[in-house]
């Protein structure tokens, strides 16, 4: 069944890949005889009869997880897009406090451990990255000593 | 290596003669609209290192790749469209990639161009022991079968490269569609095939033939600049003093966001001015491989807004826009 | 000046005490920069020239620090592909295959040393013969037209055909998929944006670092919990493992077939560490006695094909910038930044003008060589202590180290989105038993293929025949048939031997 489901979500992309590489993509005018929407028109017929083997005789029928481990990835997935989200404004240091601490802790670390190496990884990632190897990482709220 | 005394000097020097106007820009930023490492990198060090000795604090180069520079412009056009201290590079690229409507909603209108950091110009460059020995000779070549030579560059179709290869066709009255164009991936590449037999005719920059003269594999047969170049390109003719009206200037500069204060403006077109006039700047500009063309202010911005009007018209003739 | 004199003294120049500390220098540093996830070889130059400048270092030392760089990134990126199953850049995803599982066998200092040792034949080999036949190739390398390319991706195409897995449609399906993401962007030959959308953020296409850490960092992130809170986990064996000259005996053909080819694929301009390290995996996979059977459960073969592969391309990338000043890779593309920056011309006339400068720098590959396997294979079972980390502290890192490495270089917060989007697609796909090095790959050469393919016709105004009218695409065909063919005939022949035995 997830193969099926996958394999439909793949054919309505490969659907609409497909009506803007035929009736979209187009060059005012071209030297190569193909032109910017001959490759994805190849490309979109491939994958649109590899999508419907998939459809038809899929493998894989289940994606086996139980309902607490469905909630923790979701959960890392929201904790990963705040940390983008804070990535800049509230700079590298503090944004990468939080989000250590919270997956250490929803992974299991005691809060106290979890903070700890939540401040470690902050500072020392800051310390490293951006002192010894002169990266570029946002400042943030600490941007003026930071 | 000029020595920390002698720039310290110089700093001191630039302090006590451009007043207190200058005082305003802090934490002055250059935002390079690519990765590290290419042209706009280049522009913002000589902003960097050019600009110092009329700048209290050291200035920040910062990476803002993606989309050719849009991510840039739609950053400069919506939020930071006031940041007094900070300038963004930019090339003619830039300028027509604006003309052509490639950063979509956002015009010449949206920016103010501040500065320049120089200029290098476009060349026409072949084989050593190809059967094209002057310009002449390709373009009685272009004139007798306009796809009997084929021309490379390092850029695609409506591209800075291509542009070049257009206006040397359209100086003889052939259309720019006609002809057999290859677009390569980057000048490294282009040369390549040209020195392989991909090609017959390159279009390049002055600025990256350094490297190649005098090697004896390729052939520059006419620069694309206004006048002769200086040393050590004096020998070379331009396309327009052998009669063909083509002349491609690659301009590099820097704009801000268009609601900076006058002041702030001025502060940083005077801080162009005054290091315009120093020996130290022309030695930079000639390090990194440029020519002097120095302007800034009022005068640039204006030049600029009407250079990217010829490029439209350019390009609308080329029937890359309509 | 002939070989002998020049380089005896670029050695003098390259042993010059400053010049060595500075090599052994680039090389941990690069090192270290390479084995975080997401910083390769071409941002930790990138990042690094600014501060080589600003040192105010004579350029042939300077230069010496940045190729110690170089070369020390492109070993180090082989440490989280085995480590983490998280490859550091592009031309680090084949390691994973073979490399990790070793690791979750227990023996990451084993797969660590060994793929040093690999590292190591691939670039020494690859000075070696830059030194004895550097012009000669670089002359060779630029007659390879585009319809040449053209070729060669046939050939590349053809041994990744041993990718298949047990589903071969599902393949197929992932590597369209990496070749679909690779459409996306502006158009290298008419400049016309595909399936941007209007967001100027792909207007120039989506970064090979972008897919690499989010198909593979992030993807392997999300599975590192979902196998955790599930219960599932096993703490991983932490053996002593260490490389045996066995080990290297088993190997020796594999690393000298691939830093042959890898070398040769990194003197192309246009193509480097990527294509190199896939086809090499995939030429050795095809040449395995056993069929292929084992690779991707941690075959040494699989390891240190693309790892001599990788290196001995990333050696094959500095000719043609050094003997004709055209850069044949992205990094080599900034080193050649760097020598215009000191004043350098490269070019053909280097090696007359400023001679200290061109052998030097190659004496200092030769150190740098020796260099980091001194320095990678005591550490490698310093490396391997990495895996004793907890998974709860584990799994955290390599978000803060993906998030450096693709934040840093580019400094764009929509990059953070993209890759946490393409490590959910990976995810995905990993979960319906997708293999994502196809994808990945598809990714790496369909560009290639497409915009190659159209320049040959461009060139040749649309006639099909300019495809097979050199003679290297003829070999390289000829060689695509035989890397399909050899195999099947192969198996043929120990199915009739063992039926004639039995």
């Amino acid at each position: 069944m997830a193969d099926r489901i996958f394999a439909a979500v793949v054919l309505a992309v490969v659907l609409g890949y497909g009506i803007m590489a035929f009736a979209v993509i187009k060059a005012p005018f071209q030297y190569d005889p193909l032109g910017p929407e001959t490759w994805p028109q190849i490309l979109t017929v491939a994958a649109a009869l590899c999508g419907l083997y998939v459809l038809l005789k899929p493998d894989v029928s289940v994606m086996t997880m139980t309902g607490g481990t469905g909630i923790r990835l979701v959960v890392t997935i929201g904790l990963l897009a705040a940390y983008a989200w804070a990535y800049e404004p509230l700079g590298f240091i503090v944004s990468t406090i939080i989000y250590s601490a919270a997956m250490a802790f929803m992974l299991g670390g005691s809060a106290g451990r979890a903070i700890a190496f939540g401040v470690v990884s902050g500072v020392a990632g800051y310390l490293i990255g951006a002192w010894l190897l002169d990266l570029n990482l946002p400042g943030g709220v600490l941007g003026d000593w930071a | 290596m000029k020595s920390p005394l002698k720039v310290a000097a110089i700093a001191l020097a630039a302090t006590l003669m451009s007043g207190p106007a200058l005082a305003q820009i802090e934490k002055p930023e250059c935002v390079a609209p690519a990765k590290p490492g290419g042209g706009f990198d280049l522009t913002c060090r000589i902003a960097q290192q050019g600009l110092a000795p009329q700048l209290d604090d050291p200035m920040q180069v910062t990476f803002m790749p993606g989309g050719i520079g849009a991510v840039a412009i739609n950053l400069f056009a919506t939020t930071r469209t006031d940041d007094p201290n900070a300038i963004v590079a930019f090339s003619s690229g830039s300028l027509l990639n604006i003309a052509t409507g490639k950063f979509g909603k956002w015009t010449e209108d949206d920016v103010r161009f501040v500065g320049t950091a120089g200029a290098d110009f476009g060349a026409v460059v072949v084989r050593e022991d190809s059967p094209y020995q002057t310009l002449d000779d390709l373009m009685d070549a272009f004139k007798e079968d306009v796809k009997g030579v084929v021309v490379g560059a390092g850029g695609s179709v409506g591209s800075q490269d291509w542009m070049k290869a257009a206006l040397l066709l359209k100086s003889i009255g052939e259309e720019p569609r006609a002809m057999r164009y290859v677009a390569f991936d980057g000048g490294g590449d282009a040369i390549a095939g040209l020195l392989g037999g991909s090609i017959q005719a390159y279009m390049g920059d002055v600025g990256e033939m350094v490297p190649h003269l005098g090697a004896g594999q390729m052939r520059i047969l006419a620069l694309m600049s206004p006048e002769r170049l200086p040393e050590p390109f004096a020998e070379y003719p331009t396309a327009i003093e052998l009669g063909y009206d083509a002349e491609w200037t690659i301009l590099r500069g820097f704009y801000m966001g268009k609601d900076v204060s006058d002041e702030a403006y001025n502060a940083w077109a005077d801080a162009f001015k005054a290091a315009y006039e120093t020996e130290a700047f022309a030695q930079i500009q000639k390090e990194k491989g440029l020519m002097p063309l120095n302007m800034a202010g009022d005068e640039l911005d204006a030049s600029v807004k009407k250079r990217i009007a010829n490029l439209r018209d350019v390009a609308r003739e080329a029937g890359l826009i309509e | 000046m002939d070989v002998i004199s020049g380089l005896s003294s670029g050695f003098a120049v390259a042993l010059l005490p400053l010049n060595l500390f500075l090599v052994l220098v680039g090389c941990f540093a690069g090192t270290l920069i390479g084995s975080l996830p997401g910083i390769g070889p071409i941002n930790g130059v990138a990042i690094l020239l600014p501060i080589a400048y600003g040192l105010g270092l004579p350029p042939e030392s300077a230069l010496i620090l940045l190729a110690g760089i170089y070369y020390g990134a492109e070993y180090g990126g082989r440490i989280s592909s085995i480590l983490l199953n998280v490859p550091g850049d592009a031309g680090a995803v084949m390691t994973t295959l073979d490399g990790n599982p070793l690791a979750r066998k227990g023996e990451a200092g084993r797969a660590l040393s060994l793929s040093a040792v690999a590292s190591f034949c691939g670039g020494t080999i690859a000075v070696i013969l830059m030194s004895l036949f550097g012009p000669l190739l670089a002359s060779f390398a630029v007659t390879f037209s585009p319809a040449d390319y053209v070729a060669l991706m046939v050939f590349a195409f053809a041994s990744l055909a041993s990718l298949v897995g047990k589903n071969p449609i599902k393949t197929l399906l992932g590597a369209l998929m990496g070749l679909m993401l690779a459409t996306i962007g502006i158009d290298a030959n008419t400049g016309v944006a595909r399936y941007t959308f209007g967001i100027p953020d792909i207007l120039a296409g989506i970064d090979f670092l972008i897919v690499v850490i989010g198909l593979f960092g992030m993807a392997e992130l999300i599975h590192m919990v979902e196998v955790q809170v599930s219960g599932k986990l096993k703490l991983l064996p932490i053996g002593k493992s260490f490389v045996s000259w066995r080990d290297i005996m088993t190997v020796k053909w594999t690393i000298l077939r691939s830093s042959l080819i890898g070398f040769f694929i990194g003197v192309l301009p246009g193509t480097g560490a990527s294509v190199a390290s896939a086809v090499t995996y995939g030429t050795e996979k095809r040449l395995d006695p056993d069929g292929g059977r084992t690779f991707g459960q941690g075959n040494i073969r699989g390891l240190a094909a693309p790892e001599a592969g990788n290196n001995g391309a990333a050696g094959g990338a500095m000719v043609p910038m050094l003997t004709l000043g055209i850069p044949g890779s992205g990094t080599t593309a900034i080193l050649l930044g760097a020598l215009l920056l000191f004043n350098v011309q490269p070019g053909p006339l280097m090696f007359e003008m400023r001679p200290e400068i061109a052998w030097g720098l190659i004496a200092s590959m030769y150190i740098g060589n020796v260099a980091l396997l001194v320095i990678n294979l005591p550490m490698a079972g310093l490396f391997a202590r990495m895996l004793t980390i907890p998974q709860k502290y584990l799994t955290p890192l390599i978000a803060v180290l993906a998030f450096i490495g693709v934040y840093s270089v580019v400094g764009n917060p929509f990059d953070l989105y993209m890759i946490i989007a393409l490590g959910l697609f990976g995810w995905v796909l990993r979960k319906l038993d997708f293999a994502l090095a196809p994808v990945i790959l598809g990714f790496v050469l369909g560009g290639l293929f497409e915009d190659n393919l159209r320049r040959a016709l461009s060139i040749s105004g649309g006639d099909w025949s300019i495809l097979v009218s050199s003679g290297n695409s003829i070999v390289l065909y000829g060689l695509a048939v035989l890397i399909v063919a050899v195999p099947v005939w192969l198996a043929r022949r120990q199915r009739s031997r063992v039926a004639t035995d039995g």
